[in-house]
């Protein structure tokens, strides 16, 4: 593998209608490194990783790979990218998914040439390449997704949160072999969220931000705390009023569960509570079960133990008075409805008149409130709702669900992929519903939205609540992050790679079946 | 046609009323919309008009005679019933194959409960809505309950349908005028059932006819001005976020696929009633034209679309074509060779259709 010179990406630049999702990306990778991408949602992560895939492909800028330029076109196999879901066949073999594409022209069944076997031997999923891949765990599937990538002489490892559905111990291998990738002369690049991990791997980390990269970390600031700090640094805020959060804590319990355990096992005895008038942001990676926790406090995920709301206990009694955004707004919106319908959707008694009828008069009426209300920009509220831009669409899903005033209502990272003007409309419209005597509660994965919009962080790590912190505490952003990061870095040390919290494969894709 | 952008105008905001937002009249994308609706409907009764040249040119003007019109109209009457059935399901985001099948169960069970069993006749109609009805459920549960796909799960009730439809006829034709040996209708009950669809109305207009109207109207409350049809539409737009959202997601199919089954019953009741006799497999070749008629009619495999005035209009082409062909005496193979090829043609037309609001 001659690799000189590793990855160099100059002045890489993407947008996509107005937004800007890459503003002149200059970074480089030398090969035996590991280098550690990171940075906020909407930062261009994603899309870097998408342009190194082949997926999208640069408005400007270049790609050199060892010295020549590179286009995924043009040799798109020395890049391989392991993806959090590998996407390989998951009805072919371990052996064949290696192969697909690339077969012996040989007639009959094509067979697994001498230098395949040598790779599954070396990745150890040689006793297992006749099985098929949907059957095995996903670390499997990653490993598979190497193998083929080696087997085509690929040199450009990229890692994208590929350990958030594996195991301590998973992961723990996987990252031993992003050292012998990295040993054996390859350029690895690992992208991901979780800060502890990539501090501890990684010999240098840049931070994205809004399309470029806004801080190098190596040596002795090569730290989690710093690298959570720099993700917040020049983030807008617009921290709230510090006495309303105190008061909110004295507040009587909306919503409190008891031994709350998740049946697939994501997360187990939380005993979380939401007051009135609070805003509560659950905090966690992905794949430490904040998002599956958020979920079943909307009964859309299958818990056991208790859990009441405003009093109300049992399961179905008490999350009916619970709505739930999700954080994509292709499972929030109806692309088939106008504005208006989107904005009544939700309705029953609002907008239903005697034996069934549609009130169209009131659902209007309603629509036309909630649009001046959520203050949604739109012409026409008759508009289809994909004339409206990401963050009108992300206000008119919020309004829908504040709109019929439930007692709680629970947003998963409700700004994500919107515009900075829209963020800011959108943490207020959270806090006036928050002071009429309700809750709020948020799964959060940027440190900046946790200290702009809420009262209290409740901070999950590897399925149970590591810590609770009072959010007006902190002075900025930077010092939450910092601390959070701290936490759950010291529980990670405390409790080492042995810690068996359950999240198997068999139980993580139990998860998906319900969801 | 699309339901929402029509009749209530009150463009009186309440809150901030000066917003610049909504003073702006002309909004471009909804008169797009408005447009591209007006311009599938437009065009669809273009293309009947056309097609009712073509045949009138072709057959020498027999086929505008008023006989053969409205024998035409009666055949569409059964299409669109059917077909507004049918289009409940498409919105709702499912698919059925079995309701031509049920057709034929319904009429049997109601000829051999009246006939055979010597059953008064009100009770044998409660028995055939109930066996429609439970034959709804039946689908329903499979496709919403255990969740295999409406296709594979409505294709196997179908020949499921059809194969109880033979064991409890014996494979037989029933008529009310010529009763099994043995049995004795009432004359009442007799001219009470043939009286459903042949009532002599003016204009000799056939009886279905106006059963198409009512069942029209029912379903324009339905689809438009109900809260059913209102989440219905939610619901076969986008089926995650209505789970998120918490709309009665399964409720609602086994509405859907009980309504397109008394839909089929009720179809199948009247043509016994217009025809005098009943045969198990008589509702199988309303398949595929009832399926071009909703399809042509601007309802989505997808899900989320379709209305009563689209559904009767295609239901209309569909008995056009038919009616024509028939009288060209181009033969039942060409028939159906072209009820085929309508069939295709439609299913690419919701393809492109649905391109090209995306694009535009």
């Amino acid at each position: 593998m001659t690799n000189a010179g590793g990855v160099v990406i100059r002045g890489l630049r993407k947008r996509f209608g107005d937004t800007v999702a890459l503003d002149g990306l200059d970074l480089q990778a030398t090969p035996g490194e590991i280098l550690g991408v990171a940075g906020p949602n909407g930062a261009g992560k994603s899309t870097m990783v998408r342009i190194l895939a082949g997926e999208e492909s640069p408005d400007s800028g270049d790609i050199e790979i060892g010295g020549s330029s590179w286009s995924h076109a043009l040799d798109g196999h020395r890049v391989a990218v392991v993806h959090q879901e590998p996407q390989l066949f998951p009805n072919l073999t371990v052996a064949e998914n290696i192969q697909v594409g690339r077969e012996s022209m040989r007639r009959g069944r094509p067979r697994a040439t001498g230098e395949e076997v040598a790779l599954m031997q070396q990745l150890d999923i040689a006793g297992v390449s006749g099985v098929q891949l949907e059957l095995l765990p996903l670390a499997v599937h990653q490993k598979t997704e190497i193998a083929r990538a080696l087997s085509r002489r690929a040199d450009v490892f990229l890692f994208d949160e590929p350990n958030s559905a594996l195991t301590e111990d998973e992961s723990e291998e996987l990252f031993e072999w992003m050292h012998s990738l990295a040993r054996a002369g390859s350029v690895v690049i690992l992208v991901s969220h979780r800060l502890g991990e990539m501090a501890a791997h990684c010999g240098r980390v840049c931070v994205l931000r809004d399309g470029k990269v806004a801080a190098e970390l190596s040596g002795d600031t090569l730290r989690a705390e710093q690298i959570a700090r720099e993700l917040v640094v020049g983030v807008r805020q617009t921290a709230g009023d510090p006495s309303r959060r105190v008061a909110a804590r004295e507040n009587r319990p909306l919503l409190a569960t008891h031994r709350w355990t998740h049946r697939g096992g994501r997360f187990h005895d939380i005993d979380f509570t939401a007051a009135a008038g609070e805003i509560v942001a659950v905090v966690g990676v992905e794949g430490a079960g904040g998002r599956e926790l958020v979920q079943s406090l909307a009964g859309l995920q299958r818990a056991d133990g208790t859990i009441s709301v405003r009093g109300k206990h049992s399961g179905r009694a008490a999350t009916s008075h619970v709505e739930f955004v999700g954080a994509d707004r292709h499972d929030s919106l109806f692309t088939n409805l106008t504005v208006e319908e989107n904005l009544v959707v939700r309705q029953y008694a609002g907008i239903a008149g005697r034996g069934g009828w549609l009130r169209r008069k009131a659902a209007r009426q309603l629509a036309q409130e909630a649009r001046a209300k959520f203050v949604v920009k739109t012409q026409d509220i008759d508009s289809p709702i994909r004339s409206l831009s990401g963050g009108n669409q992300q206000k008119v899903a919020i309004a829908a669900a504040l709109a019929i005033d439930p007692t709680i209502v629970v947003l998963e990272e409700p700004t994500r992929g919107v515009d900075v003007g829209s963020k800011a409309e959108i943490y207020g419209l959270l806090r006036d519903f928050s002071k009429r005597d309700r809750a709020v509660v948020l799964y959060c994965t940027e440190f900046s939205e946790v200290f702009d919009v809420a009262d209290r962080a409740v901070i999950v790590s590897s399925g149970h609540i590591l810590d609770t912190v009072d959010v007006w505490r902190f002075a900025d952003a930077e010092s939450l992050a910092e601390h959070v990061t701290a936490l759950t870095v010291r529980e990670r040390e405390r409790s080492p790679a042995i810690r068996d919290d359950g999240q198997n494969l068999s139980r993580v894709t139990d998860t998906k079946g319900q969801t | 046609m699309e339901t929402s952008s029509s009749a209530v105008a009150s463009p009186k905001a309440p809150g901030p009323g000066g917003s610049p937002w909504h003073q702006n009249a002309f909004n471009r994308e909804r008169l797009m919309e408005t447009l591209r609706g007006a311009a599938r409907l437009g065009g669809l009764l273009a293309a009947v008009a056309v097609v009712m040249a073509v045949f009138a040119a072709a057959s020498g003007g027999k086929f505008l005679y008023v006989d053969n019109l409205l024998g035409m109209l009666r055949y569409m009457s059964t299409l669109a019933i059917v077909g507004l059935g049918l289009t409940v399901v498409l919105i709702v985001g499912e698919i059925d194959l079995s309701f031509a099948n049920l057709y034929g169960l319904a009429v049997t069970v109601l000829a051999v409960s009246w006939m055979v069993w010597g059953w008064p006749l009100w009770l044998s109609f409660v028995l055939t809505f109930a066996v429609a009805i439970a034959v709804g459920c039946f689908n329903a549960f499979f496709t919403a309950v255990v969740k295999i796909p409406s296709f594979i799960a409505t294709l196997g009730s179908s020949a499921l349908i059809f194969g109880f439809t033979l064991l409890i006829g014996d494979a037989k034709r029933f008529s009310p005028q010529y009763p099994p040996d043995g049995t004795h209708l009432p004359a009442g009950e007799v001219s009470f059932f043939s009286g459903l669809a042949n009532q002599k109305l003016p204009g000799d207009l056939p009886m279905q006819v106006l059963w198409m109207i009512g069942v029209a109207i029912i379903f324009w409350v339905i689809i438009s001005r109900s809260m059913f049809g209102f989440r219905v539409k939610a619901v076969g737009g986008n089926q995650a976020a209505a789970r998120l959202a918490k709309l009665p997601v399964v409720k609602y199919k086994f509405a859907a696929f009980i309504i397109v089954a008394l839909a089929a019953a009720l179809a199948g009741i009247l043509d016994v009633s217009f025809i005098g006799s009943v045969q198990p497999d008589s509702g199988q070749e309303l398949l595929f034209p009832t399926f071009a008629a909703v399809i042509i009619g601007g309802a989505s495999l997808q899900g989320g679309r379709g209305t009563v005035l689209g559904t009767l209009s295609g239901a209309l082409l569909l008995a056009v074509i038919a009616n024509g062909l028939a009288l060209l005496a181009a033969g039942a193979f060409v028939q159906q060779m072209f009820i085929g090829s309508v069939t295709i043609g439609a299913v690419v037309l919701d393809l492109f259709t649905r391109k090209w609001r995306r694009d535009s």
